[in-house]
């Protein structure tokens, strides 16, 4: 099995590559309406084979763990590692300085390399059966679109793009499909780009996806500058001497001594964790992702909750042996989770867009991951990963309810203009219900166990900003809950109402977009469990090499069994929320709701939040209007002085050529004149220069 | 200065005053038939100048130059008046400025200037080749009741 | 130095003025002024010339060689292109005669028989059958006749001043490259010299002769096809591209044979 691996890592990002390929080539003429079979196809064989990976690398696990002595020295963690092909190589191009003083000449190398361990195992599992069950979704979602083929062979490219993004084993690998996500993401988002909206969308997230990718690049510069290799395993150098990855065996056994501290670890890492802002859409930069839900709804659900905006919340877990090299920009990372994860909850309480709502929850909720990241612990951290993983399914479960809704009133997703459609859609109400539940964190679905050892994480430790973050998220929790639950009743109870765009036919979506719904709502309810009661989650991961040196060098206390206190507080705290929004908006909405209203217009709070908060009119006085001055200054310039001097320029020739121009007359007797006088000048400057003259 | 070389200095010095009236008449007269006889005299004036070298080396080199000058003036002769005539039929005239059409565009053409008229008595008098033989009558009779053959 | 060009800057200037005067020009007045101008010119350059043999030799030199060089201004000058071609037949008799005076038989008889002969009377007949009316405008214009009888006579001033300088200088430190009596006796003054001139001709110089032939054969057929393909093959074709703008006046004339 463990043979296997080599073949499963190509193939899992190889298949969808292929499928999108057989799409493009193939779609606009041949496969037409047929167009998702390829990429169905190759994404449910990554499926496949990432499960099948799972199995492989649980089965490959070091045993020492289970008696409980640690893992021996030389294996810390475990990781399998496939190289392809070298992409690049320069040869001593960096003088290192190790920090002995002594200088040694450092090759430049990035191999294609593919690594496999429980992380990038589970990432796997989780992105190609989201990708399939959201492709499936498609098929019905987007049929009779005029961009079939083209949908089909981007998520097909993009399923690529992030399976090898979590299975490259090389910071400028992972840079490479860093950006390739955010391609796809670009591509998707405009995907209908005859509507302004969409296309601007499209343009705002690429380019604050930029501002978080510039300081993505400048922390690898840095990280390269400092410890000279960008790969995260062992490599062996042309002279046989092993070079330390930066999260390889030889590192994370050398301890915390083989990381460099100080003020460079906290740049690096905030540079790192800048980069992740943008793609994970955290506070500052979070202002393009309630935008890019101008995209397809089965790409909102994919890309823009459960798969690439996780990508940041990845890249940190993968470091996490560098950040713990620097406490401030742990505290940096748990400040920004904490602050994004109430501030887009605060958001999220008077959007009116059903897509927007859930979009400000996934922000709120990558606030959790980070701040679970933040924390620095194991049980934080696996926490954080834990609440990727759930929230993959229930945010996605909830995005294609939504759909669902959107598909059936005939395109609109305001929540003020439908209502009561129990009756009409069950099973997207049933379903939508659970995933409501989930992200409430009620007990036993998933949502509940993943956010509650979060909420753990942080009370376990130790200082006043850990305690004030408590507090935060457990006052996030109780928002959670009401907003989730205001979309709820607004959307399914109450009298009966329909949009005029949804005409007569306003009906439960088919069976190709239901049964995603309830295998989504299924796992969402089960998976908590399951890992709950099995403790598989953690200790799987845990055997991930950069968490493995975390739990072998930290020497931290684990505590063992439940939080009691924590579990009661996150439950009392959900229902509260339920209550609070049944009590609103359940009954007779309307009233209640315009009292509510009136209460926060009155406490000035109401605007703030309807307005999200003014980021974006903040951003275009801050960014957009110094720089569109600049702008029109430099267009200014180009028209008006440097084209002039260029077109000066260029006017010389034919001025001169115009001067010359009359010579050109045609006549052979003129020519012949100018013959014989240019000849006589010759000859005598000839024979002067022989003194016969 | 001995007499080989006076004689050699004096018909250089007719072959250069040759030579120097041959691109006089070649640069303004307008002709081309004269253009190209100003052409031939600045050939002779290289020939007058070789056979003196000849003369001076006692080498028969120069003279044989003069032989393949003679020979090639012949061949031109042949091209150059051929092209004439083909001129002449385009045109009309013997005029080498009413062909410019390779000048520049938007130039101008070029435009006689005004002249008086010649003087009544200034009258060209051309040579005219004179019918050559004259049509014999033929009898209508003899040719269609020929008797014999 | 100095003394030469205190003649032939004198000659330089008269002959230029002389020239432009005998050039065609819409007014006729001044053409006697010209030609003595001119004359003055050649008086002035011949005065330079040194003695060659006797006077006899050196009498009989000044006669052929202002035969030829005043038929050959008047060839350049005239306005009748007839008289031209005439006048320049009588400056080939004048090179042939020089030819003679040097001992090249041959050459002076095929001078008159190959040029004054074949080629001049080609010239005539291509002017008969150019056949203008009247006296053209063409042929009483000079092209630029100040500036290019200025040209030409700097340029024979140019040549005879280095001819004069390189003479002096030779005849200052001679080479003894000037042969004796008895080296030209043998060699171009031959008594059979139409025989060693054959010798010349078809001993070293064999290949070129052939290829003379060859150029010549070339020739004809070369104005045989101008003349022949110049025709239009249909009536409705004419030869002036079309890029070709204005047509002269006479343009319309249909290109056939008159």
């Amino acid at each position: 099995m463990q043979n296997s691996i080599p073949w499963l890592l190509v193939l899992i990002p190889g298949l969808p590559l292929a499928g999108a390929a057989v799409a493009a080539a193939l779609g606009p003429r041949v496969l037409r309406g047929k167009s998702h079979l390829p990429v169905v196809a190759g994404i449910a064989g990554a499926f496949a084979a990432s499960v099948i990976l799972l199995f492989a690398v649980r089965s490959g696990l070091p045993a020492a763990s289970e008696n409980g002595q640690g893992p021996s020295h030389e294996t810390i963690g475990y990781e399998r590692v496939v190289t392809l092909w070298t992409w690049a190589a320069v040869a001593d191009a960096y003088d290192h300085e190790a920090a002995g003083g002594e200088t040694n000449a450092r090759d430049f190398r990035i191999d294609v390399t593919l690594r496999a361990d429980p992380l990038t195992a589970i990432m796997l599992a989780m992105v190609t059966f989201i990708s399939l069950l959201v492709a499936v979704y498609s098929i019905g979602y987007m049929h009779d679109d005029r961009g079939y083929w083209r949908f089909f062979s981007f998520i097909g490219l993009f399923v690529f793009s992030m399976s090898m993004l979590v299975s490259v084993s090389n910071f400028v690998l992972l840079y490479v499909f860093w950006e390739a996500v955010g391609l796809c993401s670009y591509l998707l988002i405009g995907f209908w780009y005859e509507k302004p909206e969409a296309a601007a969308a499209g343009k705002k997230a690429f380019l604050v996806n930029r501002i978080g990718d510039f300081g993505f690049a400048l922390g690898l510069f840095l990280i390269w500058t400092t410890y000279g290799t960008l790969n995260f395993h062992d490599t062996i150098a042309a002279d046989g001497s092993v070079v330390a990855g930066l999260f390889g065996a030889e590192r994370l056994a050398a301890g915390p001594a083989g990381y460099v501290g100080g003020g460079v670890a906290t740049a690096i890492c905030l540079l790192l964790m800048l980069g992740a802002c943008g793609k994970s859409a955290q506070f500052p930069l979070h202002v393009w992702l309630p935008d890019a839900m101008e995209g397809p709804t089965p790409v909102s659900a994919l890309i823009h909750a459960a798969t690439m905006v996780t990508a940041g919340v990845y890249m940190v877990a993968r470091c996490t042996p560098l950040f713990q090299a620097s406490v401030d920009a742990q505290m940096t990372v748990a400040v920004i989770g904490g602050f994004t994860a109430l501030m887009a909850a605060l958001v999220a309480l008077t959007q009116t867009d059903l897509k927007r709502i859930l979009a400000y929850s996934t922000i709120s909720q990558l606030g959790y991951m980070f701040l679970g990241l933040g924390v620095g612990t194991v049980l934080g951290i696996t926490a954080g990963m834990f609440h990727l993983f759930t929230h993959a399914f229930f945010k996605a479960l909830l995005f294609l309810g939504a759909g669902s809704v959107m598909h059936a009133m005939g395109g609109v997703i305001d929540i003020r203009r439908f209502g009561g459609l129990k009756r009409i859609m069950p099973v997207t109400h049933w379903t939508f219900f659970v995933g409501c539940l989930t992200l409430s964190g009620v007990l036993p679905l998933s949502g509940f166990f993943s956010k509650d050892l979060i909420l753990a994480a942080v009370e376990e430790q130790e200082g006043t900003l850990y305690r004030w973050l408590y507090l935060v998220a457990v006052f996030t929790a109780l928002l959670t809950a009401f907003y989730t639950f205001r979309a709820f009743f607004c959307t399914f109870y109450g009298p009966e109402e329909i949009p005029s765009e949804a005409g007569h036919h306003a009906h439960e979506s088919p069976n190709a977009m239901t049964l995603p719904l309830v295998v989504l709502a299924v796992c969402s309810a089960v998976v908590g469990v399951y890992f709950e009661l099995t403790h598989g989650f953690a200790e799987f991961l845990g055997q991930t090499p950069s968490i493995a040196y975390l739990s072998r060098h930290a020497h931290e206390h684990i505590h063992e069994g439940v939080h009691w206190k924590v579990m009661l507080t996150s439950e009392v705290v959900a229902a509260a929320g339920i209550g609070l929004a049944a009590v609103f908006y359940w009954p007779a909405r309307r009233p209640v709701a315009d009292a509510t209203r009136k209460t926060a217009e009155a406490l000035g709070f109401y605007p703030l939040s309807k307005q999200k908060f003014f980021f974006d009119e903040i951003y275009q006085m801050l960014f957009v209007w110094p720089l569109q001055g600049i702008a029109a200054a430099s267009y200014w310039i180009d028209r008006n002085v440097i084209d002039r001097a260029v077109n000066f320029v260029g006017r010389m020739p034919p001025m001169l050529g115009a001067g010359l121009r009359p010579l050109q007359n045609g006549l052979v007797p003129f020519y012949a004149v100018g013959m014989v006088l240019g000849l006589l000048v010759l000859l005598a400057a000839v024979l002067m220069g022989w003194g016969w003259m | 200065m001995n007499n080989e070389l006076a004689l050699l200095n004096n018909y250089l010095v007719v072959g250069a005053v040759l030579f120097g009236i041959g691109a006089i008449g070649f640069l303004s007269r307008r002709n081309m038939i004269v253009m190209f006889l100003a052409a031939e005299m600045m050939l002779q004036g290289i020939s007058v100048s070789l056979v003196a070298w000849s003369r001076y080396h006692n080498d028969f080199g120069g003279q044989m130059f003069v032989v393949f000058i003679i020979t090639v003036a012949a061949c031109e002769a042949a091209i150059a008046l051929a092209l004439i005539l083909m001129l002449f039929r385009a045109s009309g005239s013997l005029d080498i400025a009413v062909w410019h059409h390779l000048r520049e565009a938007n130039q101008p053409a070029y435009v006689d200037e005004e002249i008086p008229e010649p003087p009544p008595g200034d009258t060209a008098a051309w040579p005219r080749l004179v019918p050559a033989g004259i049509e014999p009558e033929i009898d209508r009779e003899d040719t269609d009741h020929r008797p014999h053959v | 130095m100095n003394q030469s060009l205190q003649t032939i800057v004198p000659a330089v200037l008269l002959g230029a003025l002389g020239m432009w005067l005998l050039l065609p020009r819409p007014s006729l007045r001044g053409r006697m002024a010209g030609g003595a101008a001119a004359a003055a010119a050649l008086g002035l350059i011949a005065s330079r010339l040194p003695m060659i043999g006797g006077m006899t030799v050196q009498g009989l030199f000044y006669v052929i060689a202002g035969v030829t060089i005043v038929s050959a201004a008047a060839a350049v000058s005239l306005r009748n292109p007839v008289y031209c071609a005439v006048w320049f037949a009588m400056t080939l008799l004048g090179t042939a005669g020089l030819f003679l005076l040097q001992g090249a038989q041959f050459l002076a008889v095929a001078t008159v028989v190959v040029y004054a002969g074949a080629i001049l009377v080609t010239f005539l007949f291509v002017l008969m059958l150019a056949e203008p009316s009247g006296r053209a405008v063409y042929d009483r214009l000079s092209w630029e006749g100040l500036l290019s009888a200025v040209a030409g006579v700097v340029l024979i001033g140019i040549l005879t001043a280095s001819i004069g300088s390189m003479m002096a200088e030779e005849a200052a430190a001679p080479r003894s490259l000037a042969p004796s009596e008895a080296e030209l006796a043998a060699g171009v003054l031959n008594e059979r010299h139409v025989a060693a001139l054959g010798r010349e001709m078809f001993g070293p110089h064999l290949i070129a002769v052939q290829v003379g032939g060859v150029l010549l054969l070339a020739a004809l057929i070369g104005a045989a096809a101008i003349v022949a393909g110049g025709r239009p093959t249909q009536p409705s074709s004419s030869p002036p591209a079309s890029n070709m703008k204005e047509p002269s006046a006479n343009r319309t004339r249909p290109i056939t044979p008159e």
